[in-house]
């Protein structure tokens, strides 16, 4: 048998590594994605007091602070059961907007897109931001230093610091919004809006009219039908910072609809001997094994995903985005809604719906007459022993869970984060895309590991916050083994 | 010189969070130098760069596994070696030369003169909000030699 390892994976937060194994032919095997995993962050928490979680839980990982602080507040809302103002909550989601903005902007120019815009079989020193630069022209490079800029602003205006925000407090926000704030965070959503229409147009214009990228997007490599996840308003439609949570089956029909703070009713985690992650699968449906359809419990919760479970989007730039992604992919109506893209790659293009819809909510909260009012906060009184907080990160589903006496010490504290949810879709998707891309004879070059390596960037998987590790340098290596574990081939590339 | 001294790491990973300790350290012996700030991040990559951009020099402080030295073990070190400390990279968005490099394309002025202090840690995997003892002991040794550094150059 021949051993493929790919390790680590490059340009991904955290390091983990993906183990191909090849049969005496040359075909795949088996496909494993390993990664190393710090434990105890739950338990460093217990013992301290609750209200210290926002700001604690959003040092986990450098890269979404943001979503960490919204997740803990919106669990200590309810721990302490304490209703904030109208005004609070806007100010908590248009926070949560500029944040959106920015993951996606920084994801989509910086990770996910230059496989497309540089293209999937370029040298890995061209595949990155300064690649997009090259190929789509300077006033790329600075319109997402501009647009990371502004709204880093808005994060730190409400938020209190930037990137790390520190305003939130259970049953409200510290400080309320002037007038004179509310009128630049509305110039910066306007702008936010125009960037993220350029941004849909730059992937139309690269992806969209390439019919050899619209193959790869289409083509089975790439296709994986299981269950998505993802929160919905009151009507169904996409909601990125509080609802209930809906998942739908592979053919787009409701399995459950659930207030969040049930998710142990829904959710159960495998866990599997070759790796610390624990996969997290739908209990209704049953764990069957790395594999989709309706009868297994794998689910998937990403930006893609998002699409799949709600009816539509809420505001109207994204709707029309959301309704030509459908067209796009001939997605037929079904009950009144669209059935679900199980085209991976098509998670880039949601990402950039997802900024768009982002932006124009932004705009609607910076111009809701509510949000400059001076009533932030409610005090909360008592503590009731648990509360759960979700919202949506940009990798996924985030909650949060604590438990706590009548004095509000933490006993207990359990998160899934973003990425967690997505473990079992990430390893059928590495092992789908190895199966398809590796073939006997065929000798394993870069550009081939980079379309496989493809199949989980598209997950924006987070490890630092699924494992609790932390990133250094990201070099990557790859071997290739033959089947009686002889090194044949050894790649090395810096991260 | 107008000069941003800059702390990295994770607060609560043990002696990762060595560079925010030294920074923190720096902002109360350097209050009241109007061309020397100080900050905290917790991410490398874009962030850095952004942090870095605005101003003449850049000073970051951050922890180190692999140096080759001891725990504890000081690295004063050039720009050439950036990329060797633990967070100066950001695996999420850039490299920190790829960030710098796209700063500068985008117009960004960007610090001729970037120096970075680097402690070599020993535990960077236990939660945790203290310094191991060797560790601990480094951060008044580097905070005397940016002090110095920096009223030798002033």
């Amino acid at each position: 048998m021949k051993r493929v390892t790919i390790n680590p994976i490059t340009r991904l937060e955290g390091h983990g590594k993906i183990e191909i194994f090849l049969d005496e032919e040359g075909n795949v095997a088996n496909a494993y994605f390993q990664v190393p995993e710090l434990r105890g962050f739950e338990q460093f928490c217990v013992g301290r007091r609750a209200e210290e979680m926002p700001v604690i839980t959003n040092r986990i990982c450098g890269v979404c602070p943001e979503a960490h602080h919204m997740a803990a507040v919106k669990a200590l809302d309810r721990l302490f059961a304490v209703e904030p103002p109208a005004a609070a909550k806007k100010i908590r989601e248009l926070l949560y907007m500029a944040f959106f903005v920015t993951d996606h902007t920084t994801h989509f120019y910086a990770l996910g897109g230059p496989d497309f815009i540089v293209g999937p079989d370029a040298p890995p020193a061209e595949r990155n931001i300064l690649g997009v630069i090259r190929k789509v022209g300077l006033d790329v490079g600075k319109r997402v230093i501009e647009c990371r800029a502004r709204n880093h602003r808005v994060i730190q205006m409400l938020g209190g610091r930037q990137i790390h925000p520190v305003a939130g407090l259970p049953g409200g926000w510290s400080k309320s919004v002037s007038e004179e704030e509310r009128r630049e965070i509305e110039e910066i959503a306007r702008q936010n809006i125009e960037f993220a229409l350029f941004s849909l147009g730059v992937f139309e214009a690269i992806v969209l009219q390439n019919p050899e990228y619209v193959e790869m997007v289409r083509s089975d490599v790439y296709h994986d039908a299981t269950y998505s996840m993802g929160t919905v308003d009151g009507h169904n439609r996409l909601n990125l910072f509080d609802g209930e949570i809906r998942v739908v089956d592979p053919d787009g029909g409701e399995l459950v609809k659930y207030d969040p703070s049930d998710y142990t009713a829904h959710i159960a985690e495998r866990v599997e001997p070759w790796t610390y992650l624990k996969f997290p699968y739908l209990k209704q449906v049953g764990w069957k094994g790395f594999r989709g359809g309706k009868d297994s419990g794998v689910y998937s919760a990403t930006p893609l995903s998002r699409l799949n479970v709600c009816d539509g989007l809420a505001t109207p730039r994204a709707q029309e985005q959301f309704e030509k992604f459908q067209e796009a992919f001939g997605s037929a109506k079904a009950g009144g809604r669209y059935r679900p893209v199980h085209h991976r790659l098509a998670t880039h293009w949601a990402r950039l719906i997802e900024l768009l819809y982002a932006a124009e909510h932004m705009l609607e909260l910076a111009t809701d007459p509510e949000i400059t009012s001076p009533h932030v906060r409610n005090l909360p009184v008592t503590c009731v022993g648990r509360g759960v907080g979700s919202v949506e990160a940009p990798r996924g589903t985030l909650t949060h869970d604590y438990s706590a006496g009548p004095d509000g010490i933490l006993t207990k504290v359990n998160l899934i984060v973003g990425t967690t949810n997505n473990h079992a879709a990430i390893a059928m998707s590495i092992r789908k895309a190895a199966e398809k891309l590796i073939r006997a004879g065929r000798v394993v070059e870069e550009g081939l590991l980079n379309r496989i390596e493809m199949a989980f960037r598209l997950y924006d998987p987070c490890l630092s916050c699924a494992t609790h590790a932390l990133p250094g340098e990201m070099p990557l290596v790859v071997n290739i083994n033959n089947h009686s574990g002889e090194q044949i081939r050894s790649f090395r590339r810096e991260g | 010189m107008d000069t941003i001294v800059i702390g990295l790491g994770n607060p609560v990973l043990a002696d990762d969070r060595v560079g925010l300790e030294i920074a923190h350290c720096l902002e109360e012996r350097l209050r009241g130098r109007s061309d020397v700030g100080v900050t905290q991040i917790f991410c490398g990559g874009m962030n850095l760069m952004e942090a870095m951009a605005g101003h003449e020099r850049a000073i970051i402080v951050d922890a180190m596994t692999g140096g080759g030295g001891s725990p504890g073990t000081v690295y004063a070190l050039g720009p050439g070696a950036l990329l060797h400390s633990r967070n100066t990279c950001s695996s999420h968005d850039a490299s920190l030369s790829v960030a710098l490099e796209l700063g500068a394309l985008a117009g960004l002025r960007l610090p001729r003169d970037v120096r970075i202090w680097a402690v070599e840690a020993d535990d960077v995997s236990t939660f945790s909000e203290n310094l191991t003892p060797h560790v601990r002991h480094a951060v008044p040794l580097v905070v005397e030699d940016v002090v110095r550094h920096l009223e030798s150059t002033e």
